[in-house]
């Protein structure tokens, strides 16, 4: 089978519209996080959240109502699995007491309907902030480190190019979060620690989308003339494009297994993993490539080249 | 293709080795499916104990799961170092308490040094550490120096002390780890009783004998506060209640009950006490907190007598109207003996049978003590206080010259045996808190695990049978490619008992998609040999060879962002990093090397043709 048999799209000649759109994404990304902000998780916020469960169906006002006449404070939400809710609020050291106040809550307004507390998670503010910047450190580190890496084995304006598409791919699926943030009941897009970890996941793949591209023309650019580039560029691109569709591909379709049936735990990581490698496959054809084009073609040099192919 | 007999015996090799780490997993779940089998508990048990090293063995070396999937809690707890401080300092005035309050408000927020922030606010203030810590002649530097290795030599004690506790109350394979310079991380799997961990971990098991003030003197002592609150308004209302100490307190509004309110009485106090004709006080169940927390203010303290302290009783008494109500108590502020002098402390029930109680020896030095004590106060009455709270205050009968001492008013059979517990392992050098708590009920982690299997088996056959509709035979290869890659991934974990979790079963799911990223690479090149006219056997050769510079690449690049994340990664995220690279840098060795394997030998049986790449 082949969906793409012998392509020549002229990516090349569309460059400005992709940037264009690119800019577009970013930017609506950006005023959404200036004006809306972010959801934080409670592991960036510090807080406690309980999941109650119960045995039998329930609706979320009646839960509510209890929880609010036993002086309970915080925000009572659906939770992603079967007849539970999440509770949030405060972070307390206390999480006998929270739990003590929840089953009192409940026991006397539901006593046919029994109700088991599955799991209570509580961050204090101290770590709460610890996680926050062991975050950022990885972040950045991760972008350091695959920075060194690709200016290494390729030339700068590549890597450079490289580390923009990163940023791109992050920074919109950043944006998502905050533009889609709170209006999913299933997803509420928190930004938490495995939300970090899929914006570490989705740079490692947005890097190795666009090395693949960045290997083959360097391949087939040395000793060229820059006249033929635009050429080379687009060839490039074109014979790698079956590849990276057929690997975004495989991804996609694991990490949207991933969405449908590891539950709630793990569905904001799975959408942000989701969109980071659509945008990343998108990004590695339209913007870095074109980018490092558009680069050589201003400073009218050509490719020093450094390492080749190491087999 | 000249190395072809070495890469035959590694991929056996690496296959055997992948096979016998997951031995003992296989093992260990036939094993308990075969006991899940019998009908009765009985022929269950005789088969486990016929089995028993077997089982045991299996069990020992099989694939651990996360916490989150068996069930179980993981705290971080924190060394109150500011606390800890201040009992290291002397001289101590209203200036340093302001300076320590501010100290303690500034680290419960920051993750900076508390010894740093402390010598921040001494060095704005102007003022020497030596002013108040160690000796007057140190420079702040040897200072800081002095309180470092006390704060160190805390958090190891602490450590210890919380291990002994854990062990002696019976958690199967605990994990107690110190991370920085005051945390501890707990990891307990399968713990039934949660609230009761809770408590044998936080309670700092400070024990002290303190005797009681007259009730006269307390009486006297309410009077003052009596005016002195009627003079500046009510008290009733715990939003008035300002936090004085800074404590981290427990969230204010959600577990406080406000007293009746009965605004400008004279005597703002008595809608919280009860005052009987014997002199004793009560206070009831619901104000407790309330009044516990208006003790604790700087300017009750003051009213109260120097060298003494107000304080509550641990549990509640029922008075005649049936309700609950906990004792006020005015004791000496020194104690006259602390819990250090205990060497053995049991669980028992008292001689009138009913009630559990806790019976303490001492050594010498606290028997000799102990004897003067009782000695010198007969008929007076001794106040046991634990953590601040006292448990009992009987009155001294007779002269105790064995060292003997008695624990009562204990609510029940387990609450005696964790005191004996945290009795028995000492008290911690300074109060511990919960900062972080993750705990997942075992129904859930049923349900994750479930989730997490469905997740694999779908992601699997999604991407298998993917890579054969796409490749045809050539996806045979790649198909398994990963199997031997979840094999690996999946034994790596076992042997070196690594835990897999929730996170982790993602970072396999995912794996499986990145992984074949190998094969579509090396694939398309072969495609694009065989259509410029070249054999097969050529193309697959130059399709390695040029695919192999961009899977390195790739594969580095994955392999780095991953280990960044295991770096800086907490708990969870360490499992999906820990499972991404070694599915990364195990794709490196299955998708190239073992799939070449395979397409030279099925090119010599002739299955691989140039027909077979689709």
């Amino acid at each position: 089978m082949r969906i793409f048999h012998k392509t020549s799209f002229d990516f090349i000649k569309y460059r400005k519209i992709a940037y264009a759109i690119s800019i577009i994404l970013l930017l609506s990304g950006m005023v959404s996080l200036a004006f809306r902000g972010l959801n934080y998780g409670i592991d960036f916020r510090g807080g406690s959240e309980v999941v109650i469960r119960f045995e039998k169906n329930v609706d979320v006002g009646s839960v509510r109502a209890a929880l609010k006449d036993a002086g309970v404070s915080g925000t009572l939400k659906q939770y992603g699995i079967d007849r539970s809710f999440l509770l949030s609020t405060v972070f307390s050291g206390q999480t006998n007491e929270l739990k003590s106040l929840v089953s009192n809550a409940f026991k006397n307004r539901f006593p046919e309907n029994s109700n088991e507390i599955v799991r209570i998670d509580s961050v204090g503010p101290s770590i709460a902030s610890d996680l926050k910047w062991s975050a950022l450190k990885a972040l950045l580190g991760a972008l350091a480190a695959i920075l060194l890496y690709v200016g290494v084995r390729y030339e700068l304006k590549f890597a450079a190019a490289g580390v923009v598409a990163i940023f791109h791919d992050v920074l919109t699926v950043l944006g998502m979060f905050s533009i889609l943030g709170g209006l999913f009941a299933f997803m509420p897009l928190e930004i938490d620690q495995s939300v970090i970890a899929a914006f570490l996941t989705v740079a490692g793949y947005s890097i190795t989308d666009t090395v693949v591209v960045y290997d083959r023309i360097r391949e087939r650019i040395r000793g060229k003339k820059p006249s033929e580039y635009e050429a080379i560029f687009n060839e490039s691109m074109n014979q790698t494009l079956s590849r990276t569709i057929i690997t975004g591909g495989t991804t996609l379709l694991s990490v949207l297994i991933l969405f449908i049936f590891a539950g709630p735990a793990i569905r904001g990581f799975a959408f942000a993993v989701f969109s980071g490698i659509l945008i990343g496959t998108y990004s590695s054809i339209f913007v870095a490539a074109p980018l490092v084009y558009d680069w050589l073609r201003m400073t009218k040099s050509s490719v020093k080249l450094r390492g080749g192919s190491a087999a | 293709m000249k190395n072809k007999p070495f890469n035959l015996f590694l991929i056996v090799l690496v296959t055997a080795v992948s096979l016998w780490s997951l031995w003992p997993t296989w093992r260990d779940y036939s094993l308990s499916q075969q006991m899940d089998r019998f009908a009765s508990a009985e022929d269950s048990l005789k088969f486990s104990i016929s089995h028993r090293d077997e089982i045991e063995n299996a069990r020992r070396k099989s694939l651990k799961l996360g916490l989150d999937l068996k069930g179980g809690m993981h705290l971080v707890m924190e060394v109150d170092q500011v606390d800890l401080f201040e009992q290291k300092a002397w001289n101590k005035d209203a200036r340093f308490h302001a300076i320590m309050a501010k100290v303690r408000q500034k680290a419960a927020t920051s993750d900076a040094g508390v010894i740093d922030l402390l010598a921040a606010e001494f060095r704005k203030e102007n003022i020497r550490l030596s002013r108040y810590f160690y000796d007057i002649r140190n420079s702040d530097r040897e200072i800081t120096g002095k309180l470092q290795k006390e704060s160190e030599d805390a958090l190891t004690r602490a450590r210890e002390i919380i291990r002994n506790r854990i062990d002696q109350y019976g958690v199967a394979e605990p994990v107690i780890t110190t991370q920085g310079t005051r945390r501890i991380i707990i990891e307990l799997a399968g713990v039934s009783d949660e609230n009761r961990v809770r408590n044998l971990l936080k309670g700092t098991a400070k024990l002290e004998f303190k005797l009681l003030r007259e009730p006269e003197v307390l009486l006297r002592v309410l009077d003052k506060l009596n005016t002195s609150l009627a003079s500046q308004g009510s008290v009733a209302s715990p939003a008035a209640v300002p936090d004085t100490s800074g404590r981290a307190v427990p969230a204010a509004g959600t577990l406080l009950t406000a007293p009746p309110r009965t605004a400008a009485a004279a005597r703002p106090l008595n809608d919280v006490l009860t005052v009987l004709q014997n002199g004793n006080v009560y206070v009831s169940e619901e104000s407790r907190e309330f009044v516990s927390r208006l003790f604790q203010r700087d300017d009750i303290k003051a009213l109260v007598p120097q060298d003494s302290e107000l304080l509550l009783a641990a549990k509640p008494d029922q008075l005649p109207d049936g309700r609950n109500y906990y004792s006020v108590f005015l004791v000496r502020k020194t104690a006259e003996l602390t819990g250090g002098v205990i060497t053995e402390a049991k669980a028992s029930f008292s001689a009138e049978g009913a009630q559990p109680e806790v019976l303490m020896e001492m050594n010498s030095e606290g028997t000799a003590k102990w004897a003067r004590i009782t000695g010198a106060n007969i008929g007076k009455r001794v106040a046991i206080v634990l953590d601040g709270a006292v448990y009992s205050a009987p009155v001294v009968q007779s002269k105790i010259p064995n060292g003997n001492s008695v624990i009562n008013g204990i609510g029940s059979v387990d609450e005696a045996k964790d005191l004996e517990i945290v009795l028995k392992a000492g008290a911690l050098p300074a109060p511990v808190r919960i900062m972080e708590e993750r705990t997942v009920g075992p129904s859930l982690g049923a349900d994750y695990i479930r989730a997490g299997m469905l997740s694999m088996m779908w992601g699997f056959i999604a991407v298998s049978v993917f890579m054969l509709l796409y490749y045809r035979t050539a996806g045979i290869a790649a198909d398994m490619a990963l199997v031997l890659n979840i094999l690996v991934v999946l034994s790596v974990l076992a042997g070196f008992s690594a835990s897999l979790s929730l996170p982790g079963i993602a970072g396999i799911v995912l794996t499986m998609g990145m992984a074949v990223d190998a094969n579509v690479l090396i694939n398309e090149r072969i495609r694009e040999e065989l259509a410029e006219g070249k054999s097969i056997v050529s193309a697959v050769a130059a399709g390695y060879d040029k695919a192999f510079s961009s899977i390195l690449d790739s594969h580095v690049t994955t392999l780095a962002s991953a280990y960044l994340l295991y770096t800086f990664g907490i708990g969870p995220i360490q499992g999906f990093a820990v499972t991404l690279m070694i599915g990364t840098a195990a794709s490196l060795f299955t998708a190239v090397v073992v799939t070449k394997e395979i397409f030279t030998f099925m090119i010599s049986k002739n299955i691989l043709t140039d027909k077979s790449f689709g």
